[in-house]
């Protein structure tokens, strides 16, 4: 066994409290008596309450949810095949492919969003000459959302594969699998941890994405993000601190759960 | 689960508003979607910009609009906006003449005053107590520490102002001025950035700053709490930011928007309204149903006779992209020092 240096662990902490402080001060100040987070008047559980009524939040808590779960879902079932198809195939077009996938992730937000918004707008546009148009809403946040995710579940996919072979599916072929069962028993259970990291990350950028989704939204359809970063204008009321609270209780739930499933079980 | 719909057909049953947070009192809306069986929807937006940029990019439909004054030509000019029908607005009465007739929207033909805020020096009693002069912050001592706004015209408009132009002006030589006397503001020890109203705000409840240039609005939502924090407007006279109501050319539902407005005229609508957000009403009616807290701030409402003298100006658009430039360049280079 190694000690660690004491002045490498005091570093550590110093990194983590760097990292978690913040989150403990916004906590903390859900709990304040005060409208204005620059001075603490005394304890109350008084914002959780104007919080539940608030019919705006829980919109945009729903539209978060949804666009969040459906655009995971789509772009990581089609970003593992993505990133399947990159492992698995040699060809000029490969580096082509490959550098279009790690394009949507150097954009900066906000070309991305405007555009987006212009392209829909050309869609919209042609469709309009035809006789049917369309408003920006669920269904072009869910596909913005949807281009930006692949990328990042091919890459981690890919990423995950990259230490195995050719040989890997020939040897199955050998021992007498289908292309079906070489695909499901083989390839599939070893990029799975690539697919799972890969879905979480799809699904977190969704949850927090503001830019956008804000040019790429219609009328009527605000997530928690937007709902939040347009508060800046008049300050971030505490009921948004408890939001904020409660979101972190939920993850952090989430992940301990996670964890105690993915434990290994100890051998009887 | 919703899907994809055409433009929603002008059915009369929802009205979708485009506004700045914390700007409409929830009971408003209540009220009114009980009285006409209609539903409200209200988006928010977080700068004029930003919510340009949006509708110029279509695919977002929207009724009303509460842009800020200095965006309702560029707006009309975007051939975004549809003329007002004054035979829906009966209520137009209520407004107080000192705020019809507007520079930036002559004869109201697009836009109706909403709610306003005069730009003031806000300050902790417990701290310090200024006289009320921009003095406190252009002048030649470096005592104080103070926030300016961080937005280019109510810096350099209040700069302006100090030095006795109008806010709005195009004179090269005037503007010059204005640009010295902020580049020795900006080198003062006592000068603490730029920031928003929010921001501001807090350092003056925390006691960290002496003064701060601030929306009176920002400020009064925080004096209620803590009467030590105090706003003044400046005798030099100051700036004035108007947000106005416009409906939208593809409006679907024009009829109930028009219907809307009206009611934000009612005197006692636009007394809850200002008793919610905090930021003055231009609605003359309106006044005397104010809270109580209001009525005894004196720089809620500016004098009248500051809008008619001079004193006190609208922020308007800048008159050509000369001038334009001339405000574009001072700003840069006081934000990059």
């Amino acid at each position: 066994m190694t000690r660690t240096h004491p002045l490498l662990a005091a570093w550590a902490w110093l990194v983590y409290a760097f990292l978690y402080l913040p989150i403990l001060v916004l906590i903390v100040f859900s709990f304040n008596e005060s409208r204005f987070g620059a001075e603490w008047t005394g304890f109350t559980t008084k914002w959780y309450g104007v919080l539940l009524g608030r019919a705006d939040v829980r919109a945009a808590l729903g539209h978060t949810l949804q666009v969040a779960l459906l655009s995971t879902l789509v772009s990581t079932v089609l970003g593992t095949l993505t990133g399947l198809g990159l492992w698995r195939y040699t060809s000029r077009a490969r580096a082509a492919l490959s550098t279009l996938l790690v394009l949507p992730i150097v954009i900066p937000d906000v070309v991305m969003g405007v555009m987006l918004l212009m392209f829909y707008a050309a869609v919209r546009a042609g469709l309009e000459r035809a006789g049917w148009t369309f408003d920006n809403g669920f269904w072009t946040v869910l596909l913005a959302h949807v281009t930006f995710q692949i990328s990042y579940v091919a890459l981690t996919v890919r990423s995950r594969l990259s230490g195995y072979g050719p040989e890997l599916e020939e040897a199955a072929r050998d021992l007498g699998a289908s292309a079906w069962q070489s695909f499901w028993r083989v390839v599939l259970p070893l990029a799975w941890p690539g697919v799972l990291a890969g879905a979480l990350l799809a699904f977190t950028l969704s949850l927090d994405d503001f830019v956008v989704t804000y040019f790429t939204s219609g009328s009527g359809f605000q997530t928690l993000p937007v709902l939040i970063y347009t508060n800046v204008k008049r300050g971030v009321t505490p009921d948004i601190n408890a939001l904020s609270t409660l979101l972190i209780l939920v993850t952090v739930v989430a992940v301990l759960v996670a964890n105690a499933l993915l434990r290994p079980r100890r051998k009887a | 689960m919703k899907t994809a719909s055409p433009v929603p057909p002008g059915d009369g049953r929802t009205l979708r508003v485009f506004i700045w947070s914390e700007y409409m009192d929830p009971d408003i809306v209540k009220a009114f979607e009980e009285q006409t069986g209609a539903r409200v929807i209200l988006d928010t937006f977080e700068s004029n910009e930003a919510m340009l940029a949006k509708l110029q990019g279509g695919g977002a439909t929207y009724d009303l609009v509460v842009p800020s004054s200095y965006v309702v030509q560029t707006m009309v000019r975007a051939g975004l906006l549809q003329p007002l029908d004054r035979a829906r607005l009966p209520n137009l009465k209520n407004v107080a003449p000192e705020f019809l007739n507007p520079p930036y929207d002559p004869g109201n033909r697009y836009s109706v005053p909403y709610q306003y805020a005069a730009t003031g020096l806000a300050y902790n009693k417990s701290r310090y107590v200024p006289r009320s002069s921009w003095a406190e912050i252009f002048g030649p001592e470096d005592r104080r520490s103070f926030v300016l706004l961080d937005d280019p015209r109510e810096v350099i408009g209040a700069a302006l102002k100090y030095l006795g132009h109008s806010a709005n002006t195009a004179d090269v030589a005037q503007l010059r001025a204005a640009r010295d006397l902020l580049r020795r503001t900006v080198a003062k020890k006592g000068f603490q950035g730029f920031d928003g109203g929010p921001g501001t705000r807090n350092k003056l409840l925390a006691r960290q700053i002496d003064l701060g240039q601030i929306y009176v609005g920002d400020l009064l939502i925080a004096t209620e709490e803590n009467p030590q924090v105090q706003v003044v407007l400046p005798r030099e006279g100051t700036t004035i930011s108007m947000d106005t109501l416009v409906v939208l050319k593809r409006s679907p539902n024009p009829a109930l928007a028009h219907r809307f407005i009206n009611t934000l005229l009612d005197a006692e609508v636009g007394a809850r309204l200002s008793n919610y957000t905090y930021y003055a009403t231009p609605n003359a009616a309106a006044r005397p149903l104010l809270d109580d807290f209001l009525k005894a701030v004196p720089a809620l409402n500016p004098p009248a006779d500051w809008l008619k003298n001079g004193k006190l100006n609208f922020i308007d658009e800048l008159p050509d992209r000369r001038a334009q430039r001339l405000y574009d360049r001072i700003w840069t280079e006081l934000k990059s020092r």
